[in-house]
């Protein structure tokens, strides 16, 4: 249909519009700033290759030298499909003011003035274009994958909710990945879903894991919660199969299904791509895989507060560990809009009554089976496909990772975006099955607006979170739900604020303008963050940094200091140091300290 | 379920459902304007000035919001007092709080005024006297190392520590510590493999009790290290306490009754020792108190 066009296309476009309008706002945080130098470098090594090709010698881009002088930035820690795009992005779309003061910020040599598309005034946004992209495109995908379940209302608003998060609508702005594997969670569990009755999705399937792959290691987790809404769907199969069970009498097969052609595809198609996307890798594959894998595995546990207490090492304790084990299912409720929540329970429970092969709703695919018997190239159309089962798996399958208390919970919801759409879709059946009645109650009084009500109902539920997620910024991870009573409620309850120094960029006009700004101590911003800060002029080439630790703030003359819990230390240096306990200012949201700036002068 | 009624129960759920998202809006429209203002912080401020005594504390409720406190009247907010072995020396507490809070602090109100968002309290009570600050004397202290075979070694003043020879990290200094992420002005020693550190303050005025605060420095080293640490304190010579403390403590309270020896002047000992001893900032605070 027409308008199954149309609406996805608007939704796309306000998307980008809404994430461009505000991003300038946010900070630059550790893991962006390290991210756009090692894209850039990435680009470096594209604008070498080119060099080589003009002089007759593409091989000698291809040499472990040529390779690994761009291609080992950030590595092994991530692999570089986004870092690659936010360099292209860079590269093809900056305003180009590389060859004047601030040429040597730069982390490859700027040979010339670039000729470029200067669609954007900051380096930075041209940096972040690509996650907007793939916000724009999760957006669209919950629309598309809403629709098989309900009518385009309330599939618009479960996309409106997908991204209407003050979380995920952070992490949505920056030139990271985390939205960016929310995006490709939900690509791979889209055209998985397809796949069931359509075998072209199933290589589709095996294509999209291979880019996730490329985007962050979460895509390791997407097979295990597919799996499990394939072996529940097909559970008659393997419950018959069973010895001695008494479905044995049942008529179907007792051998157990074949493997389906999506996990197939996904088993070959997704290394391939994992491999060939990074270079860094063609030099000794297994080695440095291995190295990527081990990376991760053996991650440290960074510091994160969470409930009043700083979390910076499994827990020992079996109170510890019950605790810890709440840590996504809480977070999950204190971030997420509350109507959002409520309607996702109330769209959870229509699923769980739903009869099988009955559809969602009356606007809802049809789940009787299509095919009489089974087949590995549409392993779901003799059968029901349990979408209740799906939407459990894709939510809380990424929630249960985290609660596991071996698993480190730093950066706290970052680390299990990849529910958050799926609950948006929940929410999207939820306000599907509210609306009849109220529909109907007032179509019995006003029979012309019996049209226009699921529209409006649907305004009426993205209303909260628009405001919530508006409110948050650009300070998203330091708000909470209406259930948490706000930033206030989240510092109260000791919940975590903000992490890696983003938070400062609001004060950079005034660090500007601080005489002795030579002398400037940055605590958690990283110098990629600054150079990137000073490239774009947000701050003066004269601004100083004075270094790491206690000896970076006894050589300042002014500093600052991010309010994590364990930073508490820090703060004692600068009492110490200059002699005062007295801020000169702390940035604040709603009363809630994020940063304070301390300065030698001030007692 | 009566068809009827079912459909009345729907017809409630999703009327429930709009005003739950026209009362998440409004608050998320209303909430921002509702907080603590610039203007609120001086004005509240102005009015602790006012009333102002030398000794008095300053605290903020909730407790998270103290550094916009300290921005207002940090300057009456000195280090020691910031970071106090506790409250219970303070006989006149001003409570600057917003949201309903409160502090822990309990005694008479004797005054509260509303500035906007914020109000001032100021709470009374008696408050037993300070005879005698370990941490503030600490250059009274006598420090040495006391091996488990061989001569004990003594230790000296090194300006802004006491330093005892041959291991770099055996000293006791007066510092700002952060235990369980709290920031504490205390006496950081820490202790030594085979060997007790000893450090003994020769001639201290007692009071009724002598109150102490243990606790282990420094967020990563709690991370990196899980050893105990346990303190001996003798009093006159006598034993008078013996506790252990390790990272779950945070910063751990003892209160040793010294009321049979009110009045006298007697020598105090703290005995550190641990059996790993590796990452191990221990810092403890200490006082004679009437």
């Amino acid at each position: 249909m027409k308008r199954d066009r149309l609406i996805p296309l608007v939704l796309a476009a306000a998307t980008v519009a809404w994430l461009l309008a505000v991003e300038g706002r946010q900070g630059f945080g550790r893991d962006e700033g390290q991210y756009m130098r090692a894209g850039e470098r990435y680009w470096g090594w594209f604008e070498e290759l080119g060099a080589n090709i003009r002089q007759g010698h593409p091989g000698r881009s291809f040499t472990a030298a040529g390779i690994d002088h761009y291609w080992s930035d950030n590595a092994p820690d991530h692999p570089v499909i986004m870092k690659t795009l936010y360099g292209l992005s860079w590269r093809a779309f900056h305003r180009c003011t590389c060859t004047g003061p601030t040429r040597g910020l730069h982390p490859i040599p700027v040979k010339g003035r670039h000729v470029t598309l200067p669609l954007f005034a900051r380096d930075s946004t041209a940096f972040r274009f690509p996650a907007f992209l793939f916000a724009a495109l999760l957006v669209v995908m919950v629309y598309r994958f809403a629709r098989q379940f309900v009518a385009p209302p309330a599939a618009t608003a479960a996309a409106v909710l997908a991204l209407a998060q003050p979380h995920y609508f952070f992490h949505a702005q920056i030139a990271c990945f985390d939205a960016p594997i929310t995006t490709m969670a939900f690509a791979v569990g889209f055209a998985y879903w397809k796949s069931l009755r359509d075998p072209r999705w199933g290589i589709a399937a095996g294509a999209l894991f291979g880019v996730a792959l490329g985007v962050k290691h979460n895509a390791w987790l997407m097979p295990f919660f597919l799996v499990a809404h394939y072996v529940w769907m097909r559970r008659e199969d393997f419950l018959g199969w069973l010895p001695g069970n008494a479905r044995r009498a049942s008529p179907r097969p007792r051998r157990l299904p074949r493997v389906p052609l999506a996990f197939l595809s996904m088993l070959v198609l997704g290394p391939i791509i994992f491999y060939a996307h990074w270079p860094w890798l063609w030099q000794a594959p297994i080695a440095r895989t291995r190295a990527y894998i081990r990376r991760h595995l053996e991650h440290e546990h960074y510091n994160f507060e969470y409930l009043g207490l700083n979390w910076n090492n499994p827990p020992t304790t079996t109170a510890l560990k019950l605790l810890r084990a709440t840590a996504p299912f809480v977070e999950t409720g204190l971030t997420v809009p509350v109507t959002t929540l409520a309607l996702a329970a109330i769209g959870a429970g229509r699923l769980a009554r739903r009869k099988r092969g009955a559809p969602v709703s009356p606007d809802a695919e049809s789940e009787t089976p299509i095919a009489e018997g089974p087949s590995w190239l549409r392993p779901g159309a003799d059968v029901d496909r349990a979408p209740g089962a799906f939407l459990l798996a894709q939510t809380l399958g990424p929630l249960a990772v985290l609660a596991l208390p071996s698993t480190p919970i730093f950066g706290g919801v970052k680390h299990f975006l990849a529910a958050t759409p799926y609950l948006a879709v929940l929410a999207g059946i939820g306000l599907a099955s509210v609306a009849p009645p109220l529909v109907a109650a007032i179509a019995r009084r006003r029979a012309r607006l019996a049209g226009v009500v699921p529209v409006a109902l649907a305004a009426i539920v993205c209303l909260p979170s628009v405001a919530e997620t508006r409110r948050s910024h650009p300070d998203g991870l330091a708000h909470y739900n209406l259930l948490a009573g706000g930033f206030a409620g989240g510092a109260t309850l000791g919940m975590n604020r903000q992490f890696w120094g983003y938070a400062v960029a609001p004060m950079l006009g005034d660090i500007n303008r601080e005489p002795e700004r030579a002398a400037m101590y940055w605590h958690d911003v990283i110098h990629d963050a600054l150079s990137m800060y000073k490239r774009e002029r947000r701050l003066d080439l004269s601004v100083g940094d004075t270094g790491f630790g206690e000896e970076g703030i006894r050589r300042s003359q002014l500093g600052i200091l991010f309010y994590e819990k364990h930073w508490a230390m820090y703060e004692g240096w600068f009492w110490e140091s200059y002699g005062t306990t007295r801020p000169a200012a702390v940035r604040e949201r709603e009363g809630v300290p994020l940063v304070t700036l301390y300065k030698r002068s001030v007692r | 379920m009566d068809p009827f009624v079912a459909r009345r129960a729907r017809l409630l759920g999703a009327v429930a459902v709009v005003l739950l998202a026209l009362v998440e809006t409004a608050v998320a429209l209303v909430a921002p304007h509702l907080a603590p203002t610039d203007a609120d912080g001086r004005a509240a401020a102005a009015e602790v000035r006012s009333g102002f005594r030398a000794g008095d504390l300053i605290v903020a409720a909730p407790g998270w919001a103290d550094p916009i406190l300290r921005v207002h009247l940090g300057d009456l907010i000195p280090a020691e007092v910031a970071g106090r072995l506790d409250d219970g020396r303070f006989a006149r507490v001003w409570e600057v709080s917003q949201r309903g809070a409160r502090s822990e602090v309990r005694g008479q109100l004797a005054l509260e005024r509303r500035f906007g968002a914020l109000t001032v309290r100021r709470i009374e009570r008696p408050a037993p006297a300070v005879d005698y600050d370990f941490v503030a004397r600490w250059a009274d202290a006598r420090v040495s190392r006391r091996p488990a075979r061989g001569p004990v070694v003594a230790c000296q003043n090194a300006g802004d520590r006491i330093q005892c020879p041959d291991i770099s990290y055996n000293f006791v200094r007066r510092q700002i510590v952060e235990v369980d992420q709290k920031l504490r002005e205390a006496l950081l020693a820490q202790p030594v493999g085979d060997a007790t550190v000893v450090v003994e303050f020769p001639a201290v005025p007692l009071g009724r009790t002598l109150e102490l605060g243990t606790g282990l420095h420094n967020t990563w080293m709690r991370k990196e290290a899980h050893g105990p640490v346990d303190l001996r304190v003798f009093v006159g010579g006598a034993p008078a306490a013996s506790l252990t403390t390790r990272n779950e403590d945070g910063w751990k309270r003892t209160t040793i009754d010294t009321s049979a020896r009110a009045g006298q002047t007697a020598p105090v000992r703290f005995e550190i020792t641990s059996p790993a001893p590796q990452a191990r900032h221990f810092a403890f605070a200490a006082e004679a108190r009437g």
